[in-house]
Formats: C-alpha cells, sequence, structure tokens
C-alpha cells in the first residue's frame, strides 16, 4: 500500500504531536499523529484502497480520498474498527443534497450530527443510552471528531478562511450517538428508510440549532404540543434547493418515549400528528411555520437516559439528512 | 528513531495562473447578467444597479436569475440562460459565509467561460473570497467591497439598497471593462 499525501519528519513521538499543531490541522486539541502504520490500520479494517475517492466537495473542486480521510481518523483517535462508520459519515455528507459547502462554510456555524443504527453501533462501542451526546465515549467522540477533522483539513474549512462560522459552537468538535433502537420496540430510522434491520447505516443531519423538549406532564398530547411549539419558536423557512426532502431530527428521550408507548403511540403516529401543527402558517415572530413536506421529513430516532422528561430537536442548515450504508472490510 | 506523519489537508491555492476573460472597451451593447443568490435586501441593489447601466452606458439587456439557495450554483437552465445571453456578469451579494464563496465561484465560472464577471461581496467576508479565488489560481481577482456600515447579511432599507447602487456602479463598470 502506497500513499500519496506528503511526509513530515520528527525526532520524536512529543515533536510529532506538538507539530501537528504547528502543521495547523488540528482543533485546538492534540491528535494522534498519522503514520503511515496506522493510516493503513485505518484502511484495512474498512477494505478500502487509499486513493478510492469518497466524494467531491462542491464548489471547491476538492476530491476526498479514503487516504486523506484515515489521517483524519487516527488523529481524531479512532480505531480503526470505526474506519468504515467514518468513511460512510464521509460519503454521506458529500451527497450532493447534504450541501457540503453551504454547511461547513456558514456564518451560523453548522454542526453535523452523525446518527449511527444497526447491529455496528453494538460491534464498535456507539452510545445511544445515558448521556448519549457526549462526552464519555471513545466511539462517539471519536468518530464525530474525524467527520470534523475532515471538513477541516479535506474540505479547506479552516477558521477565519473558508469556515466563516460567527460563534461556532461546541458541537462542531464531535457529535455522533447511536439509535437506542431496544429500548422501546419502535421502529428503528434505519427500517423506517428502508434497509433492513441488520443493515448498519450512518445518517448525518447538519444541525443549526440544538433545541430542548423538556416537559413533565404525563400527558402525552402535552409532551407533543410542547414538542412542536418549541420547533415554532423560531420556524424553518423553506430552501427552495433542499425542496421536499429536507427533514428534522426529532431525538426522543426514555422518559417521553415510555409515556408515548404506553398510550399506544408509535414513531409514524407521533410525527402524524405533529407535522400538520409544525407545518401550519406563521402566526408571529415566535411561532413559526417549520415547513415540511411531510409526517415522514420528522425523522425521529430514541436515544438519552432516564431521569429529565426530556427530548432534542436536530434543525438543519440549507441541507437535506443523508444516509449512507456501512460498509464493512 | 525519526517519527514519519502523513499530510492530512488537500493543500490549498493553484500554482496555474486564472485566465480571466477578455473586457469590452464599453458596456455600450452589452448584456449584463446578474447571478443573484437572494440574500436579504441585495436584489434591490442589483436592479438598481441594472437600471442606473442601462440608463448610462447603454447596455442592451439584462438577463438576471435568482438561485434556488443562497449557497448553491445556479441551476442548469439558469447556467444555460446566464451562458446564451450575458455579455458581462455580476454576482453576489457576498454577505455570508457559504453564499459569499459560492458567488465568488459563480464569478470565476464566468469567467472560466468567458464572460467578464465581479462579484460583490461585504468586507467581512472578503478573506473568504480571497480564500476561493486563492483555491482556483486566481488570487489577485478584483472584487468590489461594501463596508460598515451596512450590515453583511444585506438586511437594508430600500432606500439603503438604491443608496449601496449608487455607491458600486462606477466600481461595477470599471471592473467589467478594459
Amino acid at each position: 500500500m502506497t500513499f500519496s499525501s506528503d511526509e513530515h519528519v520528527f525526532d520524536t513521538f512529543e515533536d510529532a504531536l506538538e507539530g501537528q499543531f504547528d502543521l495547523g490541522v488540528t482543533d485546538g486539541l492534540p491528535v494522534i499523529p498519522p503514520t503511515p502504520e496506522r493510516v493503513r490500520a485505518m484502511l484495512d479494517a474498512a477494505g478500502i484502497a487509499p486513493d478510492a475517492v469518497l466524494g467531491e466537495v462542491p464548489t471547491r473542486d476538492v476530491i476526498v480520498t479514503a487516504e486523506k480521510v484515515a489521517c483524519n481518523a487516527v488523529m481524531a483517535g479512532c480505531l480503526p474498527e470505526y474506519f468504515p462508520v467514518v468513511v460512510a459519515s464521509v460519503r454521506a455528507v458529500l451527497q450532493p443534497k447534504a450541501n457540503a459547502h453551504s454547511t461547513t462554510a456558514t456564518l451560523a456555524g453548522a454542526a453535523h450530527a452523525v446518527i449511527v443504527n444497526g447491529p455496528v453501533r453494538h460491534e464498535i462501542g456507539v452510545h445511544g443510552g445515558q448521556a448519549a451526546f457526549g462526552p464519555g465515549f471513545r466511539a462517539n467522540a471519536t468518530i464525530g471528531r474525524a467527520l470534523r477533522l475532515v471538513i477541516r483539513n479535506v474540505f479547506r474549512t479552516v477558521p477565519g478562511v473558508l469556515d466563516r462560522a460567527s460563534f461556532s459552537w461546541p458541537l462542531r468538535y464531535s457529535f455522533c450517538f447511536a439509535e437506542d433502537q431496544e429500548s422501546t420496540g419502535w421502529t428503528p430510522l434505519h427500517v423506517q428508510l428502508g434497509y433492513d434491520l441488520d443493515d448498519s447505516l450512518v445518517t448525518v443531519q447538519s444541525v443549526m440549532r440544538l433545541f430542548q423538549i423538556t416537559e413533565f406532564a404525563p400527558g402525552c398530547e402535552d409532551i407533543l404540543t410542547t414538542t412542536y411549539e418549541i420547533a415554532r419558536h423560531m420556524g424553518l423557512q423553506r430552501d427552495d434547493w433542499a425542496g421536499d426532502e429536507r427533514s428534522v431530527v426529532l431525538v426522543i428521550g426514555p422518559e417521553h418515549s415510555r409515556r408515548l408507548i404506553a398510550e399506544g403511540w408509535t414513531k409514524e403516529s407521533v410525527a402524524e400528528w405533529l407535522w400538520p401543527r409544525l407545518n401550519a402558517d406563521t402566526i408571529g415572530k415566535y411561532d413559526q411555520k417549520v415547513t415540511l413536506a411531510s409526517p415522514a421529513n420528522i425523522l425521529i430516532v430514541t436515544a438519552g437516559g432516564p431521569g429529565i422528561a426530556q427530548s432534542w430537536w436536530l434543525i438543519p442548515h440549507l441541507a437535506v439528512a443523508a444516509s449512507e450504508k456501512v460498509v464493512q472490510g | 528513531m525519526s517519527i514519519v506523519t502523513l499530510d492530512p489537508t488537500t493543500g490549498f491555492g493553484s500554482s496555474e495562473a486564472f485566465p480571466l476573460a477578455p473586457r469590452p472597451a464599453t458596456l455600450r451593447g452589452q448584456v449584463l447578467g446578474v447571478i443573484a443568490n437572494g440574500l436579504g435586501d441585495s436584489e434591490i441593489m442589483f436592479d438598481a444597479i441594472s437600471d442606473a447601466l442601462c440608463d448610462t452606458d447603454g447596455l442592451a439587456g439584462v438577463t438576471k436569475i435568482v438561485k434556488p439557495s443562497v449557497a448553491v450554483p445556479p441551476l442548469p437552465a439558469q447556467w444555460d440562460e446566464i451562458l446564451v445571453s450575458a455579455t458581462v456578469a455580476i454576482t453576489g451579494f457576498g454577505g455570508c459565509g457559504s453564499c459569499s464563496t459560492r458567488s465568488m465561484r459563480d464569478a470565476l465560472d464566468l469567467e472560466a467561460a468567458g464572460i467578464p464577471a465581479v462579484c460583490i461581496v461585504h468586507s467581512a467576508l472578503e478573506p473568504a473570497v480571497r480564500a476561493m479565488a486563492r483555491l482556483v489560481g486566481a488570487d489577485d481577482y478584483p472584487v468590489i467591497v461594501i463596508d460598515y456600515p451596512h450590515n453583511p447579511t444585506a438586511m437594508w432599507t430600500k432606500e439603503e439598497a438604491a443608496e449601496l447602487a449608487a455607491q458600486v456602479v462606477d466600481a461595477v463598470r470599471l471592473r467589467l471593462t478594459r
């Protein structure tokens, strides 16, 4: 296996560690030096050649190769067995409708949520339970970080240059979690999207806003009313380019899902109930239409731990949620 | 023992010089293409620039397209419409991170297609569009810059947009002619 990347030579491991800062390739935290041996192990784990093309960044003419992605996965601290998930997340964000130029250069500082479904969650330990949004879980933290380092180093999205985020936010260090498929018995997201239960899938959603939905009332309509009211606080305007495919993600926590399941609600019926209320015309500055083409554009996943009665909205930038099957080597 | 690491970046910039489209001597008889991204109230400014150049410079016409999202290329049909009709062009408004860089790319794509172009941006986004120009080797590609107190995201009054048009129209003429 031969590599095309330029090489940097350091006298010691410590020099290599500090040298990555000097090269301007970190997110501000230390990274694992991407030695050829480590990069090779990543690629081997996914059974993918270094020159394999994972996609192209629109507007920038950047061809993204597996070798560059593997370098950044090493730097992020990924284990080799995580690499197929990293590859799927990069392929997803490079789907044209995921609008990689827009979501990574925007003033709004959009993050990217990597949502993992299927058996790979258990095989590599992507966590979907208590504190699923992190920190604390190596697979979650490093897979999400790998995508962000790829966006920085491969997509050429350096803060102050092509990354124009006015504030940015901590979700852009890393944001990856699994759907907790087992705790509810609801249809998992990847099956809803047409994949087999035994498939593993990565779904990447750009995240411009993250809204907490805390509702302690026991009634399900109270929970769901608070849910849509919070989304309508700022609304979601139609984007002609993203069109009818644009989705929001609703992460339902166990205190809410437990009550909904007890009253016979399913993901599908929750979406059917929410959609007309989200999609109703704007009434005022803080009661705005969330423009979605259908109930299917509310992507519901279950995650989080017991305790507080809480769920979360992941509201996108000018992009469509994109999914890619995880292909293991 | 030394440690070798691989460079994780794709690099930046092009070693090949970017050729600009040849400029006409004047705008008389030219058709102005406008690739607008719909940001804020910037269309008012573009319309006012177009009207002013029609009145004072004898443009033969204006073809304006508004892209379906602020930071994407024109749709293929929109691009064809511009290529078929426009002989000079302006793009913008470069007032947000992704839209400014995309509008710069629109201008550079027009140059590559043989149409003299200029991108109108806000000073807050000038480093971004300069970076976009460097990507294709057009390091010194001129842009027209709007500064504060006008806000970057083109949330302008109609009067302000018209005033901005009056401010930049001479620069537009200068950039599109030789």
